[in-house]
């Protein structure tokens, strides 16, 4: 059977039908770690696919493994079995798989670089503007809508407003605090980073644009999550509603309002855990997904 | 030992604060009630904080008469707003607590709270 051809159906299937199969599924909102790591690995595998059909595609008449071997000696893993000719290799079937990594790969450090360089100069001016308060372990800022913001990354800062400190109880603020402290301590903005690299390179991708809205959503619950370990739901709850009451209507571009109302509900729900045999094949196909396009070009035993 | 963003910091709180021009000798004076600190430091400082675009000076008489360009408050709103999103180039890391909503959205997660705190008080 023509490797390409099931190449491009198991692409299409990653791409497009996975995403929404996922989307209808209920158990992402209720193990989001899980979630975001499935998300994570469908873009690895999409890549891969993608990379490995233009591979075969540029050489169709090589030998399957030699040709793989050849693609993951090019990458700079050391193959020491049925090293190919060199000569036989068509710069083109290692050029094209090359150039889909390095994309990701330099849209990724784009992304990176990009979100620090504005991070570096936001703390600079935060810290001269607001005043740090070492009771909150947060610099509050002098705002008179309630809110609160992290800056993640090496030298990370909280940021609440002092409108923010007045409005909400000592217990809710408690909440809000622990829900940005999540999010610096899990690295959130590089997992952000990745699905917007990811997006920017595929960028009508069904998979990108999910990938990119629900990993957001996910981080939020799992920050969520770590602020109800010592916090009740209502406190969280009401902390949000109180914050999210006070500032002004969005406008017509701000969109993903809506994200609050799930999260809420989500908050204030009973909120089960998946049942374990379906959280461990779910975390055992998101560690098999990244692999499938490399048994698809190589089965083994057939090489 | 103190780092230079701290100096700075200290420069412009009290040049806030007082809500006037003044003078890098004013500041000293000010900071020196409280830990010893050399002139030609603030002076090099405060210097620092102009070329930034943070202070305004005018001369009056020999000495130079320093003013932040906008209000503490000024400086805030525009990092809340940047922090939270408002502003059109949003770094993709900046992770804040709730976005902005609608007026429907708003009423939809007051129901919601509400028909908790009734559940929870039948």
């Amino acid at each position: 059977m023509n490797v390409a051809a099931v190449l491009v159906v198991y692409t299409t299937v990653v791409g497009f039908a996975a995403p929404r199969l996922i989307l209808r599924a209920r158990w992402p909102h209720r193990a989001p770690a899980l979630a975001a790591a499935v998300w994570q690995a469908l873009a690895v595998s999409f890549s891969i696919g993608i990379a490995l059909f233009a591979h075969h595609l540029a050489m169709p008449t090589e030998h399957l493994h030699a040709g793989l071997v050849g693609l993951l000696h090019s990458c700079g893993f050391d193959v020491e079995v049925g090293r190919p000719d060199p000569g036989l290799t068509d710069p083109l079937a290692v050029g094209v798989p090359a150039a889909v990594a390095i994309a990701l790969a330099a849209s990724f450090t784009f992304q990176v670089m990009r979100a620090r360089r504005a991070r570096a100069a936001h703390r600079e001016a935060l810290d001269l503007v607001g005043r740090h308060s070492a009771r909150l372990s947060a610099t509050v800022l002098p705002y008179d809508l309630p809110a609160a913001y992290c800056l993640p990354g090496r030298r990370p800062r909280v940021v609440v407003s002092d409108a923010a400190v007045r409005a909400l109880t000592p217990e809710q603020l408690g909440a809000v605090l622990e829900h940005e402290q999540a999010h610096i301590a899990g690295r959130h903005h590089l997992v952000l980073a990745s699905v917007e690299a990811f997006h920017s390179v595929f960028r009508r991708l069904p998979l990108a644009r999910h990938a990119r809205e629900q990993t957001a959503l996910l981080l939020e619950m799992i920050a969520d999550d770590r602020a109800l370990r010592h916090h009740s739901d209502e406190v969280l709850a009401t902390a949000m509603y109180e914050m999210a009451a006070a500032r002004p209507p969005a406008g017509a571009l701000a969109a993903g309002g809506h994200t609050v109302l799930i999260r809420l509900q989500r908050v204030l729900g009973p909120r089960e855990a998946p049942h374990p045999a379906l959280w461990s094949s779910v975390a055992a196909v998101a560690v098999a997904v990244p692999l499938l396009p490399l048994l698809v070009a190589c089965p083994p035993g057939l090489g | 030992m103190r780092r230079l963003g701290d100096l700075e910091a200290e420069i412009m709180d009290r040049l806030w604060t007082w809500n006037r021009p003044a003078t890098v000798r004013e500041v000293v004076d000010d900071i020196n009630k409280i830990r010893p600190v050399a002139y030609t430091t603030v002076m090099t400082v405060t210097n620092i904080l102009y070329t930034k675009g943070w202070l305004l000076r005018g001369k009056q008489g020999r000495a130079w008469l320093y003013s932040p360009v906008r209000s503490r408050e000024a400086y805030a709103a525009a990092l809340m707003e940047d922090g939270l999103g408002a502003s059109k180039d949003r770094p993709a890391a900046l992770v804040h607590f709730v976005e902005n909503m609608s007026e429907e959205e708003v009423a939809a997660l007051r129901k919601a709270l509400r028909n908790v705190g009734r559940q929870a008080n039948a």
